[in-house]
């Protein structure tokens, strides 16, 4: 089994858990600070819908993702900026409507079965040599996305009323947020799969959460445990030879469960409750 | 209504009506406000006190009205006066638990004034640096914004708005919920900047500490009810005509004291 995991056909789908981890934890932080979870599994739905296009059209099925998942970040993005209750509304319809046409196109292909268990669970060590580069150029344009405008996202995350107020163009940050999420369904697509890719989005930078106090530690204690809880996936999946998707989701749950349990802000603030128990006791 | 000052008007509304849907939350505010003048707007709840200054910002539309701010015609030109302008929204509309440290937080107010994507530099954070010293939080640099309590974490927005280095400051509700000694540091700042040139537009519901900064009062309540001098206009009948309720106003040698509108406003 090692040397199997040693084997030079392991080094691709390798390199695209750990991109797809560093993708998914610098986008996720800002997905998770910003409250964008429900927005987010919305985009990566519609990735399956481009991706099943592309099938049908013989196109490569990550381009398709990408064409589809962008133009629906841009209707999200849209939405989400106005009433609230009519964004969740509008949201919940593109998540049905894009798996909809995911399932319509996927019918229709022959290869029904395969490429659309591929496309939902991932398909890691199917990962080609096409595939991979295309994981790495996605991967760098949202890398320099966010090292450019890494300030603006910092405060608009933090009081995007304020930064509206003082000059920043904050429609246009939001829209740019939104389209690395969907940037990064294209990455997680062929890694995890578009149910898991949620997952991977939200629970390294949700657990890291727990521990920071600045956006800085927030992005690099994420990376570590995105990075940790795929390889551990990926290496654990050729072991037990079981779906790597399935792994990294289970790794990277338990470690927002486990972050959770450890959590010194949670400590502090059930300290904070218990003794006010006991002052509102004493009193 | 207009009030002197020493050069063009800073801020000129005139006619301005806004609408939520079908309701008017302000109805024809008419008002200039030259440089180095210190407004303070007072009245009760849904009054439109917070609408009015996000139609001065240009983040709400109006129905009627033009405004023009530092010669800017807003909304039109908005983008131009928000890089002059330093605002401090309501504190409770920001998380605290988000991982920010309190220099993230001030150096925000220079990240604003700059095009896309350049780099902060050392002067930003010496400016940065010279508005946390000016709320007395210097000694807070390098701490978590979770940290501070609410008058604390007050100061360092007041700091962000002061680190823009504005031509106009606008404040909503920036004493609600601190300490007096809070509200003394945050007064003096104000008054202190509006001595230096700035115009200041506070939205406040606690009157008795504005009397004495403040060079002008605004009394709102969906349209204007009276602004001036606040020693002209403070008076019992234009004080429960604006909050509909019996204000009483007491004189206590050279200070004002008023009892019944300390009601959330």
């Amino acid at each position: 089994m090692l040397e199997l995991l040693l084997h030079s056909s392991m080094l691709s789908p390798l390199v695209a858990v750990i991109v797809a981890s560093i993708v998914s934890s610098i986008v996720g932080s800002f997905t998770v600070l910003r409250g964008l979870s429900t927005l987010s599994a919305a985009i990566t739905h519609s990735s399956f819908a481009g991706a099943s296009i592309a099938v049908i059209c013989g196109a490569n099925p990550l381009l398709g993702a990408l064409a589809m998942s962008l133009g629906f970040s841009g209707i999200t993005a849209y939405v989400s900026q106005g009433n609230e209750r009519k964004a969740d509304v509008i949201i919940g319809m593109i998540f049905g409507f894009s798996t909809a046409l995911a399932v319509l196109f996927l019918s229709i292909a022959r290869t029904y079965t395969a490429t659309a268990w591929s496309f939902i669970v991932g398909d890691v060590l199917g990962v080609s040599l096409i595939d991979l580069c295309t994981l790495i150029i996605v991967a760098t344009v949202t890398l320099c996305i966010v090292a450019l405008l890494y300030d603006e996202f910092k405060f608009i995350t933090f009081d995007i009323e304020a930064a509206e107020a003082m000059g920043l163009r904050t429609s246009l940050y939001h829209y740019l947020m939104v389209a690395l999420i969907a940037l990064f369904s294209v990455v997680a697509i062929k890694v995890v799969g578009i149910i898991l890719a949620i997952v991977l989005l939200i629970a390294p930078a949700a657990a890291a959460y727990e521990f920071s106090h600045n956006l800085e530690k927030m992005l690099l204690l994420s990376i570590l445990i995105a990075l940790v809880s795929g390889v551990t996936g990926f290496i654990l999946s050729i072991f037990f030879n079981v779906a790597t998707s399935a792994l990294i989701g289970i790794m990277t749950s338990t470690a927002y469960l486990l972050s959770l349990l450890a959590s010194p802000k949670r400590r502090k603030c059930k300290e904070f409750i218990k003794f006010r128990r006991r002052v509102v006791k004493e009193l | 209504m207009e009030v002197e000052g020493s050069m063009n008007p800073v801020v000129s509304v005139k006619n301005l009506s806004v609408a939520y849907e079908d309701k008017l939350a302000l109805e024809d505010i008419t008002f200039e406000l030259k440089e180095q003048a210190f407004l303070s707007i007072i009245g009760p709840n849904g009054s439109g006190k917070t609408t009015l200054l996000k139609a001065l910002l240009g983040m709400v539309r109006p129905v009627t009205g033009i405004i023009r701010i530092l010669g800017y015609e807003v909304p039109s030109e908005r983008y131009e006066v928000r890089k002059q302008i330093g605002y401090v929204p309501q504190r409770e509309r920001i998380d605290p638990t988000k991982p920010v440290l309190v220099k993230d937080v001030v150096l925000m107010g220079r990240i604003a004034k700059k095009g896309w994507s350049r780099r902060l530099t050392e002067k930003d954070h010496d400016v940065a640096r010279r508005a946390l010293e000016m709320v007395e939080m210097n000694d807070f640099w390098d701490e978590p914004y979770a940290h501070l309590s609410g008058g604390q974490q007050q100061r360092v927005l007041i700091a962000r708005a002061l680190a823009t280095e504005p031509k106009l400051l606008l404040l909503d509700e920036p004493l609600s919920g601190v300490d007096a000694a809070t509200q003394d540091v945050i007064l003096n700042v104000l008054r202190e900047e509006a001595d230096r040139g700035v115009t200041v537009i506070m939205v406040t519901h606690d009157l008795n500490p504005l009397i004495e900064v403040s060079d002008y009062v605004m009394l709102l309540n969906r349209t204007i009810i009276a602004m001036g001098r606040s020693r002209d206009i403070l008076n019992e009948y234009l004080l429960s005509r604006t909050f509909m309720r019996r204000v009483s106003v007491i004189m206590a040698g050279e200070k004002i004291v008023i009892s019944g509108a300390d009601h959330h406003a």
